[in-house]
C-alpha cells in the first residue's frame, strides 16, 4: 500500500544533533542547580548550618528550578527520541515499570520540594524530611536516566534482557556501563549547586566560602569520576579519540578550571559562562560516545533526510518569541522587585 | 514489530486511560483556569475588590500546585506510557510531528514561567504587570492546546495526509476545528468546576454568592459550547467509522451516551448551584467534579475507542500493525517482522498480534473468550479476527502463526468440557455455548444477528447446520463442542427460531 512513510528525519541530522546538545545543556544546568542544590543544602544540615539564608534563599527557589528542570527535559529526550527512537523505547520497554515510576517519583519530589519552600517561607526553618525525601526521588530518577539510555547503546543487551522477562521488570543489570557516569553526573551536580550558593551569597563571606568548597571539592570528585568513566569506555576510546569530542572535551575541562579562577576572583558572570560551555562540551561528548557505542549497530546518518522546513521556520519562529516573552515577564518581575526594594 | 513488547499484568487500555484522564482533567484546567484568574482579576481591579482579589491569590495557589505540577508531570507521563504501550504509533507520530511537539515545546515554556510570575507576583508587581503576565500565561497556555489538538485529532482523521505525507494536511485535518472549538468549551467549564471548589468553602455571605454565580457562569458557558461542539465534532468524523461504530462497536457508542448524560447532570447542578449561591455546600461542588472527570473519562473513552481497529486511523491498527507492510505480512508472516523474540514463537505472536488491547485473565480476558474450546476453533477466530464484533484489526499473519497462537492460548485455558466448566445445562447451558461459540461474531438482536435463519428449523437441521458450520461462510469455525454442549446450543438456537418467528 501507498502510504507515506514515516522513517525519516524532518530535519538535517546535524541539526537535530544540535538542538538535543545545546537543550540538553539547557536542563542539566536547572537539573544542576537542583539536584546539586538539595544535596548541599541536606549537607549543611548535617553541619547545623540550617540558619543560613541564603540555603533558605535556595530552597525557595527549588519548585521553580524543578519546573525549570522537567521543562527544560522535555525538548532534549524529544529530539533523542526522534533520532534513535529503536534504542531508547526498546530500553525503555525492558525497563517498564522503573521507566514509568519516573514520572510518580518527580511529582512526590515536586510537591516535596513545595513542601519545604512553603515551610521554609512560613516559619524560616527548613523541612528536612521534606527534602531528603526529594532527594531520594531525584536520585532515583537520575539513575533510571542513566541505567535506560546505557541499556540503549547495546541492542544485543536489551535482546538478551527481553528473552528472560518481558514483565519490564528489568533493570539494567551491567551496572559498569553507567554508575561511574551517573557518579560523575551527580559530583558535577554539586558542582554547579556550589557555583550556585557562591554566587547567590557572594555578600557573606560564610556562605561564599561554602560555596567555594563544594565548587572545588565537587569538580575534583567529578574530574576524578569522568576520568574513570572515560578509562572505562576502553574498547572505543581509540575511536574515541579520532573524534572532534576529544577536543571538546580538552577544551572543556580547560574552561571549568577557567571557571574555578573567575569564581575565586567573584567574577560570575565570567566564570558562569565557562561552567556552561564546558557543559556543553561534556554533554556533546557524550553525545559522541553514544554514536560511537553504537556504531556498526546503528548509523544515524542512515536515516533518511526530508526537511518539514515550514513546520521548523514555525518552531524557531515560536522559540524565538517565546524566549523574548520570558526575557519580558522576567523583566517585569524582578524590576517590580527592585522597585519594591 | 520493531520494538519489545510491555508484558504489564495490567490492560493498556486501563493503564493509558488512568493517565490520560487525569492529565486532560488538569490540563484543560489549566488553560481555562487561567482565562477565569485574569478575567477575574480585571473586574475586580476594576471594582478595587479586595475580596475578590484575596480570593484569586488563593485560587492561584492552588492552580499553580494542581497545573504545574500534576497537570505537566502526567502530560509527560503520557509521552512516556505511549512510548511503552505503542511505540511504533508514537515513532510514527514524533517523525512526522516533532516540529509540532518541540512549538509547543516553546509554549509549554512561557506558560510555565509565566504561571510561577503570576503565582509569585501578587504582592510584588504592578496590577498592569500582574495582568499582563495573567494574559501571556492564558495566550501561551491555548496555544499549546491549538498545537497538540491538530495531533491528537490527526490519529483519528488523518485525512488527506494519508495520500500526502504533508505536515499541514495532517494537522488542519476533518476534525481539527471542531475539537479545538470543544476542548475550548471544556477548558472554560473546568475553570468554573474549579473555582466553584474554592468559593464553595468561603462562609455563607455576598461574596459567595457573588463569586458562585460568577463562576457558574462560567461553567454554564463552557458547558454550552462544549455539548454544541461535539456535536459538531461527531458530524466531522467521516461516515465510515460512525457508521461502523454505531453498528459494531459498543464501546465508543455506550461512551457518548454516558458524556450527554454527565453533561445534563452538570447542567443541572450548575443551575442548582447557581440558585443556592450563597449556601452552596462543599459536596455540591465536590460532586462537580466528580461528574467532570467522569464526562472526560467518557469522553476520552469514546475518542479512543472509535478510532478502533486503528490508532492511527488507515495508517497503524492499534496493535502496532502497519497497514503499509500488509503484503509483506501476509507473505512472510509477523514472525519474520518481530525484531526482539522471547524463545517461545506463539507468545511472541500473542504479544504483538493480541495483547496490545487483551489480557490472558484480566482486561478484556482471552481465557473466559475460549474456556472450553480447542485449538482448531481458537485458531480459526484468530484467523477472522476482522469479521469479530467490536471492529478488530486483521489477522495479517500466516496460517501457521494462526495455528502458534491457538496453541499458545489452548495451553493456558480450561480443557474441560462447557458444562463442567460452568455448571450449567439446558438453555442456560445453551446461551452460554451461543456466547462462546457464536456470538463473537452475531449479536442476538445487534450486529450480524442470525436469529432469523434458524426459524421453522428442527433439532436435527440446527444439528446438520452446526455439522457444517465452516462452510456457511467466510470465517465460521467447525463446531466441535460435546455432545451435551450441542444438544444445549440446538435448543437455545432452537429457541432464538421461535422467538424471531413470534
Amino acid at each position: 500500500m501507498n502510504l507515506p512513510d514515516y522513517q525519516f528525519l524532518s530535519a538535517p541530522l546535524w541539526l537535530l544533533t544540535t538542538l538535543h546538545v545545546l537543550t540538553l545543556t539547557l536542563h542539566f544546568v536547572a537539573m544542576n542547580f537542583l539536584l546539586g542544590g538539595v544535596i548541599i543544602v541536606l549537607h549543611a544540615g548535617v553541619r547545623k548550618r540550617w540558619n543560613d539564608p541564603t540555603l533558605l534563599k535556595f530552597v525557595r527557589l527549588f519548585p521553580a528550578a524543578m519546573a525549570a528542570t522537567v521543562t527544560l527535559g522535555v525538548a532534549p529526550l524529544l529530539f533523542l527520541q526522534l533520532v534513535y527512537p529503536r534504542q531508547v523505547y526498546s530500553a525503555a520497554i525492558v525497563s517498564g515499570w522503573f521507566w514509568l515510576n519516573v514520572i510518580t517519583v518527580v511529582i512526590i519530589a515536586y510537591y516535596a520540594l513545595y513542601r519545604a519552600a512553603l515551610k521554609g517561607e512560613r516559619t524560616g526553618k527548613i523541612g528536612l524530611p521534606a527534602l531528603v525525601l526529594a532527594l531520594v526521588g531525584l536520585l532515583y530518577v537520575s539513575i533510571v536516566y542513566s541505567s535506560v539510555f546505557s541499556m540503549a547503546e547495546k541492542p544485543n543487551l536489551i535482546h538478551d534482557l527481553y528473552a528472560k522477562d518481558q514483565s519490564g521488570r528489568i533493570f539494567n543489570p551491567a551496572a559498569g556501563d553507567y554508575i561511574l557516569r551517573w557518579l560523575h553526573m551527580v559530583l558535577g551536580a554539586v558542582t554547579v549547586g556550589g557555583f550556585f550558593v557562591g554566587m547567590l551569597g557572594r555578600n557573606e563571606p560564610s556562605t561564599y566560602q561554602t560555596g567555594k568548597q563544594y565548587f572545588v571539592v565537587g569538580m575534583v570528585l567529578a574530574s576524578m569520576a569522568g576520568m574513570a568513566y572515560l578509562l572505562s569506555l576502553l574498547p572505543i576510546l581509540a575511536a574515541f579519540m579520532k573524534t572532534p569530542a576529544i577536543w571538546a572535551l580538552t577544551v572543556a575541562i580547560l574552561l571549568s578550571l577557567g571557571s574555578l579562577h573567575f569564581f575565586f576572583k567573584k567574577n560570575f558572570c565570567a566564570s558562569g559562562m565557562m561552567l556552561f560551555v564546558s557543559m556543553l562540551g561534556m554533554v556533546y561528548t557524550r553525545h559522541v560516545v553514544r554514536v560511537l557505542k553504537l556504531a556498526g549497530q546503528f548509523e544515524p546518518s542512515s536515516l533518511r533526510v526530508a526537511p518539514q522546513w515550514g513546520p521548523f521556520v514555525m518552531f524557531l519562529t515560536c522559540f524565538v518569541v517565546a524566549l523574548g516573552v520570558v526575557a519580558y515577564m522576567l523583566r517585569l518581575f524582578f524590576g517590580a522587585s527592585r522597585s519594591a526594594t | 514489530m520493531n520494538y519489545p513488547f510491555w508484558d504489564a499484568p495490567i490492560g493498556y487500555g486501563v493503564l493509558m486511560g488512568a493517565i490520560a484522564v487525569l492529565h486532560v482533567f488538569v490540563s484543560h484546567f489549566a488553560i481555562g483556569g487561567g482565562l477565569y484568574l485574569v478575567v477575574t482579576e480585571h473586574r475586580a481591579r476594576r471594582r478595587n475588590d479586595e475580596l475578590t482579589l484575596g480570593f484569586l491569590e488563593k485560587l492561584s495557589k492552588f492552580f499553580v500546585l494542581v497545573t504545574l505540577v500534576f497537570g505537566a508531570l502526567s502530560g509527560v507521563g503520557i509521552w512516556f506510557i505511549i512510548g511503552l504501550l505503542n511505540p511504533t504509533a508514537t515513532e510514527a507520530l514524533i517523525h512526522n510531528y516533532v516540529w509540532g511537539w518541540a512549538t509547543e515545546w516553546t509554549f509549554f515554556v512561557v506558560e510555565i514561567t509565566s504561571a510561577l510570575i503570576y503565582y509569585y507576583g501578587w504582592k510584588r508587581m504592578t496590577a498592569a504587570a500582574h495582568l499582563a503576565v495573567g494574559w501571556i500565561y492564558f495566550i501561551f497556555a491555548w496555544l499549546s492546546l491549538v498545537i497538540i489538538n491538530g495531533i491528537i485529532t490527526f490519529m483519528l482523521t488523518p485525512g488527506t495526509w494519508l495520500a500526502t505525507g504533508n505536515f499541514w494536511d495532517g494537522f488542519f485535518n476533518p476534525t481539527y476545528w471542531p475539537s479545538l472549538v470543544m476542548r475550548t468549551g471544556i477548558c472554560i467549564m473546568l475553570a468554573g468546576l474549579y473555582a466553584l471548589v474554592v468559593a464553595a468553602r468561603h462562609e455563607a455571605d455576598e461574596f459567595k454568592a457573588r463569586t458562585v454565580r460568577d463562576t457558574t457562569t462560567w461553567g454554564i458557558l463552557g458547558l454550552l459550547i462544549t455539548v454544541g461542539a461535539q456535536y459538531w465534532y461527531w458530524k466531522a468524523i467521516p461516515a465510515a467509522i460512525t457508521t461502523k461504530a454505531v453498528q459494531l462497536m459498543p464501546t465508543p457508542i455506550h461512551a457518548l451516551r454516558y458524556s450527554v448524560w454527565l453533561a445534563a447532570a452538570i447542567g443541572v447542578l450548575l443551575v442548582l448551584g447557581r440558585v443556592m449561591a450563597r449556601r452552596l455546600p462543599v459536596a455540591v461542588a465536590g460532586l462537580l467534579m466528580v461528574f467532570g472527570l467522569a464526562w472526560f473519562g467518557a469522553f476520552e473513552s469514546f475518542r479512543e475507542s472509535i478510532r478502533k481497529p486503528y490508532i492511527i486511523t488507515g495508517y497503524i491498527y492499534g496493535n502496532g500493525v502497519e497497514v503499509a507492510r500488509t503484503d509483506r505480512y501476509k507473505k512472510d508472516g509477523y514472525l519474520a517482522e518481530i525484531v526482539y523474540r522471547t524463545g517461545n514463537e506463539g507468545a511472541d505472536l500473542f504479544m504483538h498480534a493480541c495483547r496490545s488491547c487483551h489480557t490472558l485473565d484480566g482486561y478484556k480476558p482471552l481465557k473466559s473468550a475460549f474456556n472450553g474450546t480447542d485449538r482448531a476453533f481458537i485458531a480459526a477466530i484468530v484467523r477472522g479476527t476482522h469479521l469479530l464484533k467490536g471492529n478488530m484489526p486483521p489477522f495479517l499473519g500466516t496460517a501457521v502463526e494462526a495455528d502458534r497462537i491457538a496453541e499458545y492460548l489452548y495451553q493456558r485455558i480450561d480443557h474441560r468440557p462447557l458444562d463442567e466448566i460452568c455448571r450449567q445445562e439446558g438453555l442456560d447451558l445453551g446461551k452460554t455455548a451461543y456466547d462462546l461459540r457464536c456470538g463473537k461474531c452475531h449479536v442476538v438482536g445487534g450486529y450480524k444477528d442470525a436469529s432469523k435463519s434458524f426459524a421453522g428449523l428442527s433439532p436435527d437441521d440446527l444439528s446438520g447446520l452446526l455439522d457444517n458450520s465452516a462452510l456457511l461462510g467466510e470465517g465460521m469455525p467447525e463446531y466441535t463442542g460435546n455432545a451435551a454442549e450441542r444438544a444445549a446450543l440446538v435448543a437455545y438456537l432452537q429457541t432464538l427460531g421461535t422467538q424471531v418467528k413470534k
